[in-house]
């Protein structure tokens, strides 16, 4: 439904020129939620801009649809009015001088052909109930409140059924209580609509959260692309495993490769036996990435056990839901996630295992 | 004991603006009933609403009110209309030399308004005009195609004048309007005039009738064009007849009248500003939350760049390089002539060697500098220490001192003029009617409002705070004043300081009030009255040498970049 093809943009900047978007492929299918995830100054809302039309890339391709909107060999460059799209702003852009029918009223009045007062005032009422704004209508839009202009804008965006909707950070100016309660409504919102829609934010709960396939974007290029859960537990990228939740990180070499993926690494601490990527061979230095909630604190061990490494707790974090353990491993700190009622204490030794396929050997 | 002193000062403060400023407005209430012939006659006893009932019956009058209004709304709708025109083609479209614009708008200011309606003159004038007398002896006509002697005239250079200071007002809330309420626009489908014409200019409606507003209290109150261009031809606006009563060349003045018809023009001034005001303070309904600091979509102008860059420099042209040439051109003559190979050949240096001889023009820039400096430095301690009372202080009557600080806003400079004009001549055991003190304190009262609303913005931004970090830092009082709070306050102090003489070197209406005798002159005064002598020339020399002047110092201004204080106007 959006297909964007080796995607350049460059622009100017008092400092000099920035290629802020270097190249990404994304394919977006009917009905799916796609977001783009990253760091302030990644190119993602670039990225999103240019599907609206609002930023006009240097190369590549767009298509919105089965239309071309952007291509730079055929100079074509759809503009924003003429494209197929809804779209929700960061700072909302709710019209001040309008009230809440006519901010959402207004895409309809836009759209060719003469549309009917009943028509234009039905839709618009569908819109708003959609968003669950019905009954606001005569309100002028400065009195509302922020999540109240959220969902506004988003009737505004779905009113005149687009195939597309891009949403640019749309719950960052929510608090926080807000816009737990809002991840769940829009995406199950666009889920019934069925409208493909393209996501950006920088906050990894909310891509986790909310979609159907994340792509982490850093310095202008796409670094992974999959489901959430894949891009969670296999990042193949140390950016990706430093952007996404919290990861402790070994420096290792690898050793000679084993069967089923699964290869030893030696590391400051010891050796460990790790999912190695079938691009390491053997001596390459990697890193070994593990999640602190894959960490198990073990009471003895077992003959046969692997990954066993010992230390000493350094300090404990009461969290509330959990209890966060600075551990020491020799000159190697690792953080751990235990029970919040564990009786860990500070300066006690303790036996962590590191579970073989919890470790994920990525190339340093 | 020390705050008891400290509430000595702040009454003594209370009670010096209250009477700068209660004072000559009673004496205007009061003179406007005064049956007496003269101000130095007056006395309680002889009350009346003679004055009133002459000034109001006579249809002239009504005259007065159609002309103002012709005069007021004809400007404001070619200024604003242009400013609008300006700010949105340099904020929002891709038009080629912008920077020439930001540079050159502001620039405009400089030129005092008197010399550009003189300027205008030597150009257009029926008689005189060079444009005129070209396209005359061109075209062969009999009569001059263009009279800037007319309604028609004083609009349009009012017009002209108005637009820097309204484009400095609109380049901002252009600026400031996130771009994304557009963008909104564009991806609902709307196409980009119908984005302008339904977004963009419907969101800065507000905006834009508060600047109108603001221009239009601006050209009531502006006396020099009216002045130049309307009295020659008995075309009267409020300004100019109140001087035209008071300083008759034929008729005893009737000074009663004069009042009285400055009372119908203070109303109308006064309430205008609360209408201002008003709009102004709902404002904040309007503020448009800013989202992402991303550059605006710039309007493609297409083919359209550039005629709207020709646009741009035609309106630079006109308000600032014709002038400048006209005067320039017409101070080299011997007599007014239109450009032909002959006048060249007889360029001559004779009006600038006038100058330095005219006894007269000594002693007018010695009162002028005399005049600009106390005027300066009186306003900029004033308006200090009235900002003090109302930022630092907890004094009772800190509100209204602010009200009546600000009032003189409202007063237009002529109706100033004649209220200080009866106090003067009524306090005869000072000996200050007529002389350059007169002016100055006139000056002082009517740039307090501006003074204090720049040092007020300016205290509150220099929080007590970082006063108090120096004290615990160990800086004794004097100490802290002269490490902390000075250097945070002198932009102002200097900027205030810099205003002030830019605008009182180039006033002329409140100075011809006030002044009386040769030996009184300021600058402004003396090229009234060569003009009005018809030492054309000889103003053209005149008016050259303090425009170069003061583009001069407006360049530096800008250099030192004290800028934002005085180039933009006085915010309310």
């Amino acid at each position: 439904m959006i297909r964007i093809e080796n995607l350049h943009v460059y622009y100017q900047t008092e400092g000099g020129t920035v290629h802020a978007v270097r190249g990404i492929h994304v394919d977006i299918a009917q009905g799916q939620f796609f977001t783009l995830l990253g760091p302030s100054g990644c190119g993602k809302t670039t990225t999103l801009r240019s599907v609206a039309g609002l930023e006009t890339p240097q190369q590549g391709r767009i298509f919105v649809g089965d239309d071309l909107v952007y291509c730079s060999e055929k100079k074509i460059a759809v503009p924003p009015y003429q494209r197929d799209i809804g779209m929700v702003f960061q700072s909302y852009a709710i019209w001040p001088h309008l009230n809440v029918f006519e901010n959402v009223a207004f895409p309809l009045r836009e759209m060719k052909g003469k549309r009917g007062r009943g028509e234009i005032a039905e839709k618009v009422a569908r819109a708003l109930a959609l968003v669950k704004l019905d009954g606001l209508a005569d309100r002028p839009a400065p009195f509302l409140s922020g999540g109240q202009q959220q969902r506004l804008a988003l009737a505004r965006a779905i009113v005149k059924e687009p195939r597309v909707l891009l949403l640019d950070e749309p719950l960052s100016n929510l608090d926080a209580k807000l816009r737990e309660e809002t991840r769940f409504e829009l995406r199950e919102l666009v889920k019934r609509l069925g409208i493909t829609t393209l996501y950006v934010t920088h906050d990894q709960l909310e891509a986790l959260t909310m979609s159907d396939t994340v792509a982490v974007m850093d310095q202008g290029r796409i670094v992974q692309q999959g489901t959430p859960v894949e891009i969670y537990q296999a990042p193949r990228e140390k950016f990706v495993a430093h952007f996404i939740g919290l990861t402790n990180f070994l420096e290792g070499r690898a050793d000679a490769a084993c069967a089923g993926g699964i290869g030893e690494v030696t590391t400051a601490s010891g050796k460990l036996r790790c999912v190695l990527p079938d691009n390491v061979g053997a001596g390459d230095p990697v890193i070994v990435v593990i999640r602190p909630e894959d960490i198990k604190i073990v009471a003895d061990a077992n003959p046969g056990a692997e990954n066993i490494l010992s230390g000493s707790v350094e300090a404990t974090i009461f969290m509330g839901d959990a209890l966060e353990c600075q551990l020491a491993v020799g000159a190697q700190k690792l953080r751990t996630k235990v029970h919040p009622a564990s009786p860990l204490r500070q300066g006690q030794s303790v036996l962590l295992q590191l579970p073989a396929q919890s470790c994920r050997a990525l190339r340093g | 004991m020390a705050s008891l002193r400290l509430n000595l000062w702040q009454h003594g403060i209370f009670v010096l603006v209250l009477c700068l400023v209660s004072l000559p407005l009673g004496f205007l209430v009061l003179g406007s009933f005064s049956t007496a012939r003269l101000p130095g006659d007056f006395s309680l006893d002889t009350m009346g609403l003679v004055n009133y009932i002459k000034v109001y019956s006579d249809p002239a009058t009504y005259e007065l009110f159609t002309n103002t209004f012709i005069y007021v709304g004809g400007s404001v709708f070619l200024g604003i209309t242009m400013a609008v025109a300006l700010a949105w083609l340099v904020e929002r479209t891709d038009m080629p030399g912008k920077i020439w614009i930001y540079a050159g708008v502001p620039m405009t200011l400089a030129v005092p308004g008197m010399l550009q309606a003189m300027a205008w003159v030597i150009l257009l004038s029926p008689r005189i005009g060079v444009i005129n007398k070209s396209l005359q002896s061109l075209f062969a006509l009999e009569e001059a195609p263009i009279d800037i002697y007319s309604l028609g005239g004083m609009v349009f250079l009012e017009g002209l004048r108005l637009v820097p200071t309204a484009f400095l007002m609109l380049v901002p809330l252009l600026r400031g309007m996130d771009p994304s309420l557009e963008e909104a626009a564009a991806v609902s489908g709307a196409r980009p005039f119908s984005s302008l014409r339904k977004i963009t200019l419907r969101l800065l409606a507000p905006g834009i009738v508060a600047v109108m507003i603001y221009q239009a209290m601006t050209a009531l109150e502006v006396f020099e064009i009216p002045g130049i261009l309307g009295l020659p031809a008995g075309i009267h606006v409020f300004s100019t007849k109140i001087y035209a009563v008071v300083r008759s060349a034929t008729f005893l003045p009737v000074y009663g009248q004069a009042n009285a018809l400055a009372m119908v023009y203070l109303l109308i001034a006064v309430v205008t500003t609360f209408f201002y005001t008003r709009l102004i303070s709902r404002g904040e309904r309007f503020t448009i939350i800013t989202g992402k600091a991303y550059r605006p979509r710039r309007f493609d102008l297409g083919p359209w760049r550039l005629p709207a860059l020709a646009f741009v420099l035609l309106y630079l042209f006109f308000a600032i390089v014709l002038p400048f040439l006209a005067f320039a051109y017409a101070s080299f003559l011997a007599f007014l002539q239109p450009p032909s190979w002959e006048a060249l050949g007889g360029f001559t240096l004779k009006n600038y060697r006038f100058l330095a001889q005219y006894g007269e023009v000594a002693s007018a820039l010695k009162n002028t500098a005399v005049m600009v400096v106390t005027t300066a430095s009186l306003t900029v301690a004033l308006s200090f220490f009235v900002s003090l009372v109302i930022v630092r202080s907890k004094f009772w009557g800190r509100k209204l001192l602010d009200q009546v600080a600000f009032l003189p806003h409202a007063i237009p400079g002529i109706v100033l003029g004649i209220a200080f004009f009866w106090v003067f001549l009524k306090i005869d055991f000072l000996p200050l009617y007529g002389t350059v003190w007169a002016i100055s304190i006139g000056f002082t009262v009517s740039f307090l409002s501006y003074g204090t609303r720049a040092m007020s913005a300016a205290l509150l931004q220099v929080h007590k705070e970082l006063e108090e970090a120096a004290y615990v830092s160990g800086a004794r009082p004097g100490r802290a004043l002269r490490r902390v709070f000075l250097p945070l306050m002198m932009p102002t102090l200097v900027g205030v300081w810099i205003w002030v003489v830019l605008h009182a070197v180039r006033i002329a209406g409140l100075p011809l009030i006030l002044y009386e005798g040769p030996q009184n002159q300021v600058l402004s005064i003396l090229i009234w009255n060569m003009w009005d002598e018809g030492y054309v020339p000889a103003v053209a020399a005149i008016g050259t040498l303090l425009m170069s002047a003061l583009l001069l110092l407006t360049l530096l201004v800008r250099y030192v970049g004290f800028r934002r204080q005085w180039a933009q106007p006085p915010s309310i």
